[in-house]
Formats: C-alpha cells, sequence, structure tokens
C-alpha cells in the first residue's frame, strides 16, 4: 500500500468516527488540514484574520455536513472545495475597494529567514503582491493548480465552472504574474 | 521585453505556448528575443511559485481549539429544544426523554426503553415541536390492546402539560415481550 492510501484510509477511518459524533476524531481531521486550509485561505483572501474566519467556518460546516459526504476517502477534496467557495464569498461581501484597507505590508511570513537569500524573499513578495492583482476566480484557479497542486477537474467544481474555462483562466493568470515578475529575471 | 496585454507576443506565439514548451528550447525560442524574454519571466514566477507552495505559513496556535468549541457549541445546540416563551429557555431532548420514559412507564406493564427525541423541521421559538421514537418492553399477561393507547395518551399530556412542547409523531415501538 502506498503513503497517499494509506493516509486517505486514515482519513476515512476519522471521518466515518466524526460522523458517529466521535469529537476526538474530527479534531484529529482538524489538526491535519488547517495548515493546508489556512494557507489556501490566505493566499486566496490575503488576510490572516478573514483567512481564520474562512478556516473556522469551513470547519464547522463540514462537522455539520459530514452525513451528506458520500465516499469518507474525498474529505480532503471536498475540504478544498468548500474552502475555495468560502474564500470567494468573503472576497464577493467585501465593499469595493476593501483591498486598500488590507495592511499593504501583511505577507504570510515573516520575511526575515536567514536561510533565504534576500533575493528570494524579494521575489515572494513580488509574487504576492502580484496575487492580488487578480480576478478572486483567477487567483483562486492559479493557487490551487499551481500551489496546492489541485486537478483541473476539482477546481473546475470548487469554481463552479468547466475544465476549459480554468485553463483558459489559469493560461490569463500565469501571463500576468509573469510580466509583474518580468523584473527579476 | 513585456508581455503584451493580450498575451499574444510580436511573433505570433501566445504566453501559453512558450510555457508548454518552457523546458523544450526549440530553434525559433532560442533565436526569437520575444519568446526569450518570456521565457525568462516563467522561470522567475515558476521558480517563486516553488518557494511559495514551500512555504509553511502556520496558522495561528489556537486555530485548532476555537474550532472545536465551534463544533461543541454547535453539538449543544442541535442536543436541545427551544420552551415556549421568549425563545431563551431550552431544554436538553434528554431531559424531555426522560420525562416521556416516566410518563410510559405509568401503564401496568410498560417499561420504557429507549426514547430518541428530535425537534420537528416545523418547530419555532414560540411554538416547539418534536418528533418521539418510543421503545418499550411489555409484559404479555399484564398489557391489552388499550394500553398502547394509554401510553400514547400519557406520552402525549406529558410533553405538553410537564414540559410545554408539542409532541407532532410519537412512533412506538414494542421492543420486548416478557413473560410474567
Amino acid at each position: 500500500m502506498s503513503v497517499a492510501e494509506a493516509a486517505a484510509l486514515d482519513d476515512a477511518t476519522l471521518v466515518a468516527r466524526s460522523r458517529d459524533g466521535d469529537m476526538r476524531a474530527y479534531e484529529q481531521l482538524v489538526r491535519r488540514y488547517q495548515g493546508p486550509m489556512y494557507r489556501l485561505a490566505l493566499r486566496i483572501v490575503g488576510s490572516s484574520g478573514d483567512a481564520e474566519d474562512a478556516v473556522q467556518d469551513v470547519f464547522l460546516t463540514a462537522w455539520r455536513r459530514l452525513g451528506q459526504l458520500n465516499d469518507d476517502g474525498a474529505f480532503l477534496g471536498w475540504l478544498y472545495r468548500t474552502t475555495t467557495n468560502q474564500c470567494l464569498n468573503v472576497l464577493r461581501k467585501r465593499k469595493p475597494h476593501a483591498d486598500t484597507e488590507l495592511d499593504e505590508h501583511e505577507s504570510p511570513a515573516p520575511r526575515t529567514r536567514p536561510d533565504r537569500a534576500v533575493e528570494v524573499n524579494a521575489q515572494l513578495d513580488a509574487l504576492q503582491a502580484a496575487l492580488r492583482g487578480l480576478t478572486p476566480e483567477q487567483r483562486a484557479c492559479w493557487v490551487l493548480r499551481e500551489v496546492h497542486g489541485r486537478s483541473y477537474d476539482e477546481i473546475a467544481e470548487a469554481i463552479g465552472t468547466t475544465q476549459q474555462s480554468v485553463r483558459g483562466r489559469l493560461a490569463r493568470a500565469r501571463a500576468q504574474l509573469a510580466e509583474v515578475m518580468a523584473p527579476w529575471r | 521585453m513585456a508581455v503584451t496585454s493580450d498575451y499574444v507576443l510580436p511573433c505570433g506565439r501566445d504566453v501559453e505556448e512558450v510555457w508548454e514548451a518552457i523546458d523544450l528550447s526549440d530553434e525559433h525560442t532560442r533565436s526569437c528575443p520575444h519568446c526569450a524574454a518570456v521565457r525568462e519571466s516563467l522561470l522567475v514566477l515558476r521558480a517563486a511559485t516553488d518557494e511559495m507552495a514551500r512555504e509553511e505559513v502556520e496558522p495561528p496556535f489556537d486555530l485548532v481549539s476555537r474550532i472545536m468549541s465551534a463544533v461543541r457549541a454547535d453539538v449543544r445546540r442541535s442536543d436541545v429544544v427551544p420552551l415556549p416563551g421568549d425563545g431563551l429557555a431550552r431544554i436538553s431532548t434528554r431531559a424531555i426523554a426522560a420525562v416521556l420514559r416516566y410518563a410510559a412507564d405509568g401503564v401496568d406493564g410498560v417499561r420504557a426503553r429507549g426514547c430518541r427525541v428530535v425537534e420537528a423541521p416545523e418547530s419555532t421559538g414560540s411554538d416547539p415541536v418534536i418528533e418521539v421514537e418510543l421503545s418499550i418492553a411489555i409484559t404479555a399477561s399484564l398489557v391489552t390492546h388499550a394500553a398502547y393507547e394509554e401510553v400514547r395518551r400519557r406520552v402525549l399530556a406529558a410533553a405538553s402539560a410537564r414540559i410545554g412542547v408539542r409532541l407532532a409523531r410519537l412512533d412506538l415501538v414494542v421492543a420486548d415481550v416478557l413473560e410474567g
């Protein structure tokens, strides 16, 4: 059995137990996936406060809807979809120009790690800033595919569109981001 | 050379074409300055993206406990039924079950076993409604057909008189028959 299969099996067990009301099992699922969901949310909504709220809502909703999940092993994909949806809803509810209220200097992590070259930190900051220039759907497509490695099929379902449209948005996002990164070449 | 706004380069190639062939440097890419420039930008983007994917930004240390508090509060909420009035008072379904079991026990030859209480879909704060599945064990020699009606009557009465909620549905299940 591959590592991936073992992990999927384990999720399925925890999901089945959670559905029976076992909160300790559910807490293990929360511990396992809060990190990737938080990072996804942070990259899409761009502010840590909104990302925390989104992730909290996602795990509460997931708990309430465990009964609707047909395939216990599909929990992670389901989390990715729910988190993406939640983040896009947060962005839709934001007032126009609310982006300017975001802390422009807020970045996901302090770029002060000594083991990383100054230039790499600066490039990451530039990429982070460039992501804000994309539409929310483009940003979600790009982050899900390029940073989190999700499938086109899964992304299409999360965004509520076709695979073809996902590929189009990705191409436009990539071209736009490459343009912003041009000064670093 | 900057990427053109419609993402088609002056040489006619699309940025996406350059991306797809980024690791296969063909004759055109080697000689075309537009493609070469875009390829360099895409390589920078790819490197920065890899860094972003490796970046382990951790959520706040208390996020798990906040999530689990919300889940526990949700479980507590789903386990109670509103009492009539201002909508602030609530009663646990377990407390309701205890009252209803006691009411059924009052009938000769009947012993309540399981009692599952759920709030009915039509229930509101001002008009709380419940649905109940009550399983009973009966002592065959003591129970007549009228006893079931008596159980039903007492349970319905206890729900409205002792608790104040309307019982919309009562499923009575004989789970066991005792000799004696």
